[in-house]
């Protein structure tokens, strides 16, 4: 350090006297041109080729695991793998997904059965999603849905509140907060920070990234690699079963299927009851007027891609549980119904309304049980409106 | 704003284009200062203030400083003080300002609302010391002016709360009926009471650079906004390094000359810092964190694997965030100074201390160590000792206001003071294995770590005595962790051996820059935060 006077000193040190570094990771501009070329192919050859390599059965009822529910680079290859213009995509959330019943119960699988054909209603539902995720999924991963007859279910379940419909200012943590508009519209009770919205939205862009995920999703039980490897039986003092696995004998290169006998779903499960059975009373709601929802616009939105996309879109409305609701929640849901059916109406949106089931067969507020998918699935078939649809060219 | 996050790249995106472009104006050091001060105030705006506290305060005390003569020199204080009769017309502003805003400061305290009180009194004491240095007018007084005002903040927002609490448990063992108030009641306008990330840094930088002017190491910097850019530069305003006035403030001279080799270079420093923070420093975490949340559950092996991990954590932690930092400077052109250079290799405490965190040892050395064994010289090798052991107590204070962390100081200081004479005999130089020697200091080092790991002084102890005692059960560490750290310390290893060259082939360098971007990709744990913010 001298004491020149300020004009005599260099602009900048000479390089001499700082080192590169303590590495010797130090590229030249071909260097990084190879290593771009190279990463850039693995990125971009990997998803098609993994496709490819990786067993994925989907036979008659498939559908997405509820521990793959967040596996979106999947939810993408399986609408690559069902679309075809004699299927008919059922799309919705938990309701279409059978949130109480086992595939073999779903709305689907009655579709299937009452037109005789094992496997032309499929099953695109994911559990756990809303209209503001749906419309993420199927405008980020649901590409391939073109040209298609699609039924798009509307559960009303999502504008019983402000906190269902998340408009409400106080942080709410909800399911699959990576699909839903991460900086426009804004959602009130989102309260992630720029980091993990961006995040969000280079995962939606970059198939590489959604495949790690896929990875992680079907392979390390939704967990990083390395922290697969840290995983915790729980226990205390806590051991660690997967430290001395080799996490690379983990991927067996097939997706994981839904189990047989899942102890929480279908008739022998004890939650598949009507839901006056835990002593349920009627309920009142805090209903959302349609012109401020955001879970309605994004369903309007949603209606839009599909169709944009050249889709031939069939919504069906409900039927919500009408009869768990106070007598005053009942005139207003029925108004708000009213004004879904002549949006849709007005936009030549082909739509049904089913009956509302008998009280028995709905195990909460949306959800049917098992014998209630069977009799909407006749009563939608029955509909003329409905076969219309299904025979228009 | 931290490097390793998708906003901080939209804000190089806008930054790099607009500082290039404005490279022939004289605008380009004005969009520094804005880009720095949006990186700074990205996490919380109100602290910017305390970095323009900092800036403005040192800028004209250096500048006050250097009015005054180089020899000491009696003055009329009575007259000064009673007569306003001084001999240089700025002192007289300085002084006619400051005692004006000691009044009108003190009025404030006295007569406008209680929750500023507090702070109307700081900043009065802050505004008196600078009606002294312009009554006195003397270098040395405005040295110490210029150290004490800057700390000042530094010592609030790190130390009281540390110092009220534990002058409070002896006031109470005394049963002094006294007990003084928790700092962040002193907060004005309600503000929370946080400790400003990178005060540490910064405070350093800019006390490098008064006492560097003072002893004639530096130029006194005329530019308000040279000297603003030393402060704020982003790259270093959050962890440093602590860069010198003699070495930073130059390169804000004129706009550098930015080659397609400072793209390459930087970009290279950036990939292996982001690397060793997304995925080494991470995962080494998710073992340390568990281990020493409680270690009365874990056995010896775990315990002392847990110490050796976090050795490696905090170093590829702060190593990697360094890396970035010096890849951002690199890119725009500057050239900041090396921190770590392979510590675990040091052959003595000495050595490591060369090595680790370079930029801060190379302070403390010469404005802590430097000036007390000159004090000293005349108790020889106790007082070189004794000067270690200071030294390296303000070194650990620094890093917390915690006993922990004084005890870690005070282990290297005490450690360097038993070896400095062994590390320079012919012996240990020549004699002693290499591989012996950096074992040793290994061990050491990472005994020391667990002091400043530990949640609190019996987290620490207590796993010390367990290491010792506890049984010898399965320390459940993953195999891939340990692969992950016996292949950087090989790589290591060969850069400081004969085959050093190997790792420069271009076969290398290509293969472990791919392999580094995929396991971004493929293995970041998420983000997460750096962990020397907290210093």
């Amino acid at each position: 350090m001298g004491t020149e006077s300020p004009t005599s000193k260099p602009a900048a040190a000479p390089e001499a006297e700082v080192p590169f570094s303590s590495n010797e990771v130090r590229l030249d501009v071909r260097q990084w041109f190879l290593t771009l070329v190279v990463v850039t192919l693995v990125m971009l050859l990997t998803p098609p080729l993994w496709e490819r390599i990786e067993r994925f059965h989907t036979g008659p009822d498939y559908r997405i695991p509820y521990s793959l529910s967040k596996d979106y680079w999947l939810y993408a290859r399986h609408l690559r793998q069902v679309c075809d213009p004699n299927r008919v995509i059922v799309l919705g959330d938990s309701v279409i997904w059978g949130e109480y019943v086992l595939p073999d119960g779903t709305l689907s699988h009655f579709l299937n059965r009452e037109a005789g054909e094992p496997n032309r209603f499929i099953n695109a539902g994911v559990n756990g999603l809303f209209p503001l995720a749906l419309e993420g999924l199927i405008e980020h991963y649901g590409r391939s849905l073109r040209h298609q007859r699609v039924i798009l279910h509307w559960n009303a379940l999502w504008v019983t509140s402000p906190k269902t419909d998340l408009s409400v200012d106080e942080e709410e943590s909800f399911n699959h907060s990576r699909l839903v508009p991460q900086f426009s519209p804004r959602i009130p009770c989102y309260k992630a920070d720029a980091n993990e919205r961006l995040s969000a939205l280079v995962e939606r862009q970059v198939s590489f990234v959604a495949w790690v995920s896929h990875l992680q999703n079907a392979y390390f039980g939704q967990k990083g690699i390395l922290n697969w490897t840290m995983e915790s039986d729980g226990g205390n003092p806590p051991r660690c079963p997967n430290v001395w696995r080799n996490p690379l004998a983990q991927i067996t290169l097939t997706v994981p299927s839904a189990a047989r006998d899942d102890a929480k779903r279908g008739p022998k499960s004890p939650r598949h009851k009507p839901w006056f059975a835990g002593g349920a009373g009627k309920t009142r709601f805090d209903w959302v007027a349609l012109d401020s929802s955001l879970q309605w616009r994004a369903f309007q939105r949603l209606v839009g891609i599909l169709r944009d996309r050249g889709n031939d879109v069939m919504v069906v409305l409900g039927p919500f549980n009408e009869h768990l609701m106070a007598e005053e929640s009942l005139r207003t849901y029925r108004k708000l119904r009213d004004e879904i059916s002549a949006w849709l109406s007005r936009n030549q949106i082909p739509h049904l309304a089913p009956e509302l089931l008998p009280s028995v067969l709905y195990a909460d507020a949306s959800h049917p049980l098992t014998e209630g998918y069977e009799l909407l699935a006749k009563r939608i078939c029955a509909m003329g409106d409905f076969q219309k649809w299904l025979r228009r060219q | 704003m931290l490097f390793n996050t998708w906003p901080f790249l939209l804000f190089l995106l806008v930054v790099l284009p607009v500082l290039f472009a404005l490279g022939k104006t004289r605008l380009w050091p004005l969009w520094m200062i804005v880009a720095s001060y949006c990186f700074y105030g990205w996490w919380n705006p109100y602290y910017l203030g305390l970095v323009l506290y900092t800036t403005t305060l040192v800028f004209l005390v250096v500048a006050l400083m250097e009015r005054c003569p180089e020899e000491r020199q009696k003055a009329d204080v009575l007259a000064r003080l009673t007569r306003l009769r001084f001999d240089d017309g700025v002192a007289k502003a300085a002084f006619v300002a400051s005692a004006a805003a000691v009044l009108g400061l003190a009025a404030v305290a006295l007569a406008g609302p209680a929750t500023l009180r507090p702070t109307m009194v700081a900043l009065g004491v802050i505004a008196l010391l600078m009606a002294v240095g312009a009554l006195f007018s003397s270098r040395g007084i405005w040295l110490a002016v210029g150290i004490v005002n800057t700390l000042a903040p530094l010592l609030f927002f790190k130390y009281a709360r540390f110092t009220v609490e534990n002058l409070n448990a002896v006031l109470s063992g005394f049963h002094v009926p006294v007990k003084l108030a928790e700092p962040s009641t002193l907060m004005p306008f309600g503000f929370a009471y946080l400790l400003p990330i990178g005060i540490s840094f910064f405070t350093f930088q800019s006390l490098s650079y008064i006492i560097d002017v003072y002893l004639g190491k530096a130029e006194r910097e005329r530019s308000f906004l040279r000297f603003a850019n030393f402060v704020c530069f982003f790259p270093i305003l959050m962890s440093g390094p602590i860069e010198r006035a003699g070495h930073l403030l130059p390169q804000f001279r004129q706009f550098p000359a930015v080659r397609l080799q400072n793209f390459t270079d930087g970009a290279s420093l950036f990939l292996a810092g982001l690397f060793k923070k997304l995925v080494l420093a991470n995962y080494l975490a998710l073992y340390v964190d568990r281990v020493y949340e409680s270690p009365q559950s874990f056995g010896a092996p775990a315990l002392m694997l847990a110490t050796i991990a976090f050795a490696w954590q905090l170093y590829f932690d702060f190593g990697g965030y360094t890396d970035m930092a010096r890849g951002v400077a690199k890119i725009m052109g500057f050239d900041l100074v090396l921190n770590f250079n392979h510590p675990y290799l040091a052959t003595g405490i000495g050595d490591f201390w060369r090595r680790w965190h370079i930029s801060f040892s190379r302070w403390i050395l010469d404005y802590i160590f430097m000036p007390l064994q000159m004090q000293w010289r005349e108790w020889r090798a106790f007082g070189t000792a004794a000067a270690l052991v200071v030294t390296f107590l303000v070194s650990g204070i620094w890093h917390g206001a915690a006993w922990t962390f004084v005890i870690w100081g005070a282990l290297h200081g005490v450690g360097l003071a038993l070896t400095f004479e062994l590390e320079r005999s012919a012996f240990y130089r020549k004699r002693v294995p290499k591989a012996v020697k950096q074992v040793c200091v290994f061990a050491f080092v990472c005994f020391t770590w667990i002091f400043f790991r530990a949640n609190s002084l019996p987290d620490a102890l207590l796993i010390v005595r367990r290491i010792f005692t506890a049984a010898w059960d399965g320390p459940q560490i993953p195999g891939l962790m340990l692969a992950a750290v016996a292949l950087v310390w090989l790589y290591h290893v060969l850069c400081e051996s004969k085959l050093r060259g190997v790792l420069q082939t271009r076969f290398v360098r290509v293969g472990l820059a791919v392999l580094m971007m995929l396991g971004l990709f493929l293995c970041s744990s998420g983000g997460g935060t750096f962990i020397y913010f907290q210093f």
